[in-house]
Formats: C-alpha cells, structure tokens, sequence
C-alpha cells in the first residue's frame, strides 16, 4: 500500500563546524503537496533538502521518506529526484541524448522527449552539447531531465536559479501538474512568486 | 623591482643547474659518438618525428600566445603596445624552443648514430633541432593570427606524422639503405642544411614577431585562460583536471547531431552508452589511439631489443588505452549528480561499464604485443592472446583509476636516501595501476623471462585478470 505521508522530519539538527546549522525543524508532506522551504541565506534551507536526501551526514532527530530513514542507494533514488547545483554533463552527449537517457534507464517517461525540450524551451538546442548553452538553460536541462523521469518526490534547490520570468511561470506549471499527478515537491526557494503560483506550503527557517 | 636578494638567487640556481647540467651533458654526449645498425635508423627517426609532431600538436593547442590572468584583463585590451605586454611571454616560448631543440638534437643523434666529426655534427643537429622548434614555434603563433597560417601548421603536423610512418614503415625493409644514407650524408653537406634551416627558422621567427602586433586579442585571451587553468591544474597537483579542461575545451560549442539511443538497451547498459557514442564521435582520436599501439614495436626496434623503455611504453599505453573509455565513470566518480537521477547502482553501473575499456585496453595490448613479434623484439608465438586475456583486469584497473578521489595532501611525507617522498600524490598514481599490475602479473612475467612455451602463462592470464576484475566488481565497497 503506498503512504500517504510522503516525508515526516521531527525535530531536524545539523551541526557543521561546532556551530548549529539547523535546530529543531519539522516538516511533513503528503502525496500531492507542494512545500517551499523559505528563508534568507544561510537559514538552512540547503541543508535541510540534503538530509531529506539522506546525503548529510551527523543529522540528529527523526527524517522519514517513504517511511523509512533516506539513504544514498539506487533504490532511494528510483522514487526521488534531486535538482542541486549543476550536474556535470556526460561529455560528447547532446542535450536531447541527455534527456533520452532518463527514459532509456527508467524504461518509463511522464513525457516525450520532444515535448520535453518544447516545454523547457530547448526545442532549438537538442543538437548542441549543454556546455555549449546558457546557465538558465543549463537550469532548465537539469529540471527537465528530473521532471522527465518518473518519481514520487521531487527535490529542488533553488529551482529559479538562472531562470527568465517567463520560463519561472510555467516551472510553476509544470510542478503543479506534477503534484496533481501525485507527486510530491519540496523545494527550496528564494521566489515569493513562485510559492504563489504554484500554491505551495511553506515552511520558514530562521537561522540557528 | 628586482632586489639584490633576488639577483644572488638567481645566479646562485644558474650556477646550481650548470654544475648539474654539465656532467650529465658531456655524459649524454659522450654516448653519441657511436654507430647505429641501419636497421634501427628508420625507427628511430620515426619517434623523433613523433616527438616533433607532438611538440607542434601542444603548441597548437595551448595558443602558444598567452600570458598571466592579470595582463590578458588589464593590459591585453589597452592601448599599450602589444609586443611590449606579450615581451615576457615571447622570452618564455623561445626558452622552449631552446631547449626542445636541444632534445630533438639528441634524439636525432641517437637516432643516425656518429661516426666522424662529433662536434661539427652535434653542432649541426644543435642547428637543425632548434631550427626546426623556433620555426615550428613561430608557424603556431602565425596561426594564431591567421587561419591560412593554422592551416599551414595543421599541414607540417600531418606532413611529419606522415614523415614518421613512412621512416617506420620503410626502414626497415627494401628502403633500409635510405636512413644510412642519410646517417652517411658528409658533414659539410649536414651544415649547409643545417644553415639554409636556420635561416628559414630566422624568417619565420621575424615574421611571427611582426605578426603579434596582429594577434586578435580573443585568441590570447582564450590561450589565456586555458593556460590559467592548466597552470592552476598543475599548482594544485589535481592532473584530472588537465584531462576535464581539455575534454570540455573540446565538446565546447562543437556542432552535434543527436541519435536516439539503441531501443534494447535498458537499465545499466544505458549508462554505459555514452562512452561507446563519445569514441564514436571522436575518430581522429580512437585512430590515433590505435596507431599508438606500434609504438612499442618502434621503440623495441630503435633500442635493438625489449629495452626498458619500450616495456614502459606497453604499460603506460595499455593503461591508458584502457582509461580513455572510461569518462563517464570519472564523471559519476567526480559528481554523482546525474548518476542519482539514473537510480542505478554504482556495481551494476561500473559491470556495464566494463566492456569498452576492457575492449581498448585489450586491443591495444593484443595489437603493440603482435608489433613486437613482428618487430623481432618478442620470439615467435600468440602473444596477442595475452591482450583479450588481460583485458578485464585492465578495465578494472582503468575502472578502479576513473573513481579515485584527488590527492590527498594530507597524507604523510615519507623520508628517503636523498630526498622526501609525499605519499599523496603517489597513492594516487598508484591507484588503479594498482589493480591492473596486480592483474596482468603473468603477462608481465612472460614478457620479462620471455619462456619458449606462452600456453601456462596465457591461462595463468585468463585467471587472473578475471579473477581480479570478479574481485574489483564484487567486493562490497566498490571504489
């Protein structure tokens, strides 16, 4: 049976250095949900997405997804997607090659390939290889090779970074449709904007 | 400024390095003098050629025109006067003419062998060596400032490649008397050549130097910042950056044309397509990669034997056929990012990804080890085999050499007689090399005791190499 609670964190700490980077944090989110993780620099926000992606080490409280502790294994990462800093590109790939390779080794896609590079606006840049496109661009290859794939979670960091406003309103799209679709989305933002569009809960952290 | 301290250190390291410098030199001289066999000429004109071909290749690649971050920001795009900023980088470009000449002089050398007149003919290939760098030298800073010029060098590089197979393929057959021939030429004629070349080199040198003024600034800029980044690379004693610098140097902005993936692979086969397609894309190079593998035969046969160098040439080669099919590991190792969106294990993953290194690496060794029998170096007998056979311990080791972490520095320095040794770096040397001497230990036996009967070392081969790739791929931390 599949849970209907998707991501339960209780009382959250992160110490780096000696010096606490996040203290006593909560967040649940069920199938469907949109949550916007908000705060200024240096909040935690960052951090707070890598030990929902079982990457952070030394991590005290409780962090479930999918029921059950997040941990770096393939079979985590079968069911969750992660958009952080930009991936180093496969060399001698196009970028429609890149967005191929999702379908070919999920053997399952939410999208065409075509429709994919038409909605992420890179009809016109299949051909070239993504050291050859812009930063934005570069940001919008990565979130469509995540939102191509199938998954149950999606998490984002900073998901506008480099966008245009125009592309910032129909990311909003995309994720809401990925969340009727039941989906689940936890990203961390700067945008005000885009947690309004995209109806999102959002959950502030102060810095600790 | 320059203070009195830095004069005195200065003088002091010249001093130091002449005292260094010179018995070594008189040492290197003193070897020239001899007779080469004629049978060994063509060969070895054929690595001096190589080595040639390769200087003009990096010259080419690297701008040659470039200097500090600093002065291709501020005053490559003043007003100043281009030759004046550029002065310090010109010093340093004929510094490596100089002293490339002066190697490719000796390699000359010990290539025709003396057998009158020492000092006339060493002064001649002196002439030659350096003439032949400083013009080369020059072509590539006239290509930087003009596309006629770039494709001119393209055309000697071709031409000396082709100079060096023609030397190899040649010399040693119906054309063996043309090296000793050219060994035989009397050295009035070697230094009438030697002068009409200089005078050539003299030209282009002037007309490179006129040519500065004329060097779009872009191209300094972008030899600039490549050489930024090698520099930074080497001060950082990161070498994998070197390769990234120049693999992303080379897809950057290139023209592609997308196809779609082969519709039965699935899974880890996926993630292992992307190094078959990037070789697929880059034929020059899997070509050149292959014509690498005569080179052992080359060397075996300008030493007269299996020296030192050419078994050095077969496992550095081999290895590094292995490691160059091997990027999207290094990739997934460097950054797992994409790999995580996979959702593919890393043991599947590196499984699937067995197969083209161990092709390469196989490959390779399978064809410099049937040179060498062909070569004379190797008695008559399927060593080939020994290449499909080493094959998996090879791609393990080219595996195992893509996922390793940088240099540690913190790694403890250990004293020697003479010396100290960082531990960093040569762990990380070590690693994958590791694996892959451990794997090919009977072929290296065999090659080292060359027995009369290859059969026991062949199967010791087969085991061993799988049995160390088994090992690598199915231990319970692969790294």
């Amino acid at each position: 049976m599949v849970p209907q609670m998707i991501i339960e964190a209780r009382d959250v700490g992160v110490e780096l250095g000696g010096g606490p980077v996040l203290r006593g944090v909560d967040l649940r989110a069920g199938r469907g949900d949109i949550v916007a993780v908000v705060g200024e620099n240096g909040a935690g926000k960052s951090t707070l997405l890598r030990c929902l992606a079982g990457l952070q080490p030394g991590v005290s409280g409780k962090v479930g997804v999918f029921d059950r502790p997040p941990v770096d294994e393939p079979a985590f990462w079968r069911d969750v997607a992660l958009v952080g800093d930009e991936p180093a590109w496969y060399p001698g790939l196009t970028v429609r090659e890149h967005l191929e390779l999702m379908p070919a080794v999920h053997a399952a896609a939410r999208m065409e390939v075509g429709t994919a590079l038409e909605t992420f606006g890179l009809a016109g840049r299949g051909d070239m290889a993504p050291l050859s496109l812009s930063t934005g661009q570069r940001q919008r290859l990565s979130l469509a090779m995540a939102l191509i794939r199938p998954s149950r979670l999606l998490l984002l960091d900073e998901p506008e970074r480099g966008l245009d406003p125009a592309f910032r309103s129909r990311l909003a799209a995309c994720l809401t449709e990925y969340a009727a679709e039941g989906g689940t989305v936890v990203m961390a933002t700067h945008d005000l904007r885009l947690v309004e569009v995209t109806r999102a809960r959002s959950v502030t952290l102060e810095a600790a | 400024m320059k203070t009195w301290s830095d004069r005195y250190s200065a003088v002091v390291g010249a001093a130091v390095a002449v005292a260094l410098l010179v018995p070594a030199s008189s040492a290197v001289v003193t070897s020239l003098a001899q007779q080469v066999d004629p049978s060994r000429m063509g060969a070895g004109i054929a690595l001096v050629a190589l080595a040639f071909a390769g200087y003009l290749a990096l010259a080419r690649a690297f701008g040659p025109v470039a200097t500090s971050a600093a002065d291709a920001a501020w005053l490559l795009l003043s007003p100043l006067p281009r030759r004046g900023v550029l002065r310090r980088t010109v010093g340093i470009l004929l510094a490596i003419s100089l002293l490339g000449g002066l190697a490719l002089a000796v390699g000359l050398l010990s290539a025709l062998g003396v057998r009158d007149q020492l000092t006339l003919r060493l002064l001649t290939a002196v002439v030659l060596g350096v003439s032949a760098t400083i013009g080369g030298m020059a072509m590539a800073v006239l290509a930087q400032a003009s596309q006629a010029w770039d494709s001119w060098l393209l055309g000697t590089i071709i031409f000396v490649m082709a100079l060096a197979v023609l030397a190899a393929v040649l010399g040693s057959g119906l054309w063996r008397p043309l090296p000793a021939a050219v060994a035989g030429v009397p050295a009035s004629v070697g230094s009438a050549i030697a002068v009409v070349s200089a005078i050539a080199a003299a030209v282009l040198a002037r007309r490179a130097w006129a040519a500065l003024e004329r060097v779009p600034a872009h191209r300094v800029l972008a030899a600039s910042t490549r050489t930024g980044q090698v520099a930074t690379a080497t001060v950082l004693l990161d070498p994998s950056a070197l390769t990234w610098i120049a693999e992303d140097e080379h897809w950057r902005g290139r023209g592609l044309r997308s196809r779609p993936w082969p519709p039965r692979l699935h899974g880890p086969l996926v993630l292992a397509w992307p190094d078959w397609r990037r070789l697929a894309r880059r034929p020059g190079r899997s070509a050149l990669l292959l014509a690498s593998a005569t080179l052992p035969a080359l060397a075996a046969r300008a030493g007269g034997g299996l020296t030192t160098f050419a078994l050095v040439l077969i496992a550095a080669g081999t290895l590094a056929a292995a490691a160059a099919c091997t990027t999207a590991a290094r990739r997934d190792g460097d950054d797992p990012s994409l790999a995580r969106l996979s959702g593919v294990g890393t043991r599947p993953a590196l499984a699937a990804r067995t197969l083209l290194p161990a092709l390469a690496g196989g490959g390779w060794l399978g064809v410099a080890l049937a040179g060498l029998v062909a070569a004379g170096a190797l008695s008559e007998g399927p060593w080939w085999l020994f290449g499909p056979a080493a094959a998996p311990a090879l791609a393990a080791g080219a595996l195992r050499m893509a996922r390793r972490r940088p240099i540690d520095h913190s790694m403890p320095i250990i004293p020697i007689l003479g010396g100290a040794v960082p531990m960093g770096p040569v762990v990380w040397a070590l690693t994958g090399a590791d694996v892959a001497a451990l794997g090919c230990a009977p072929v290296l036996m065999a090659l080292s005791t060359q027995p009369p009967a290859l059969g026991p070392y062949l199967v010791a081969q087969a085991l061993a190499g799988t049995g160390v790739a088994a090992v690598f791929l199915l231990r319970r931390r692969v790294r």
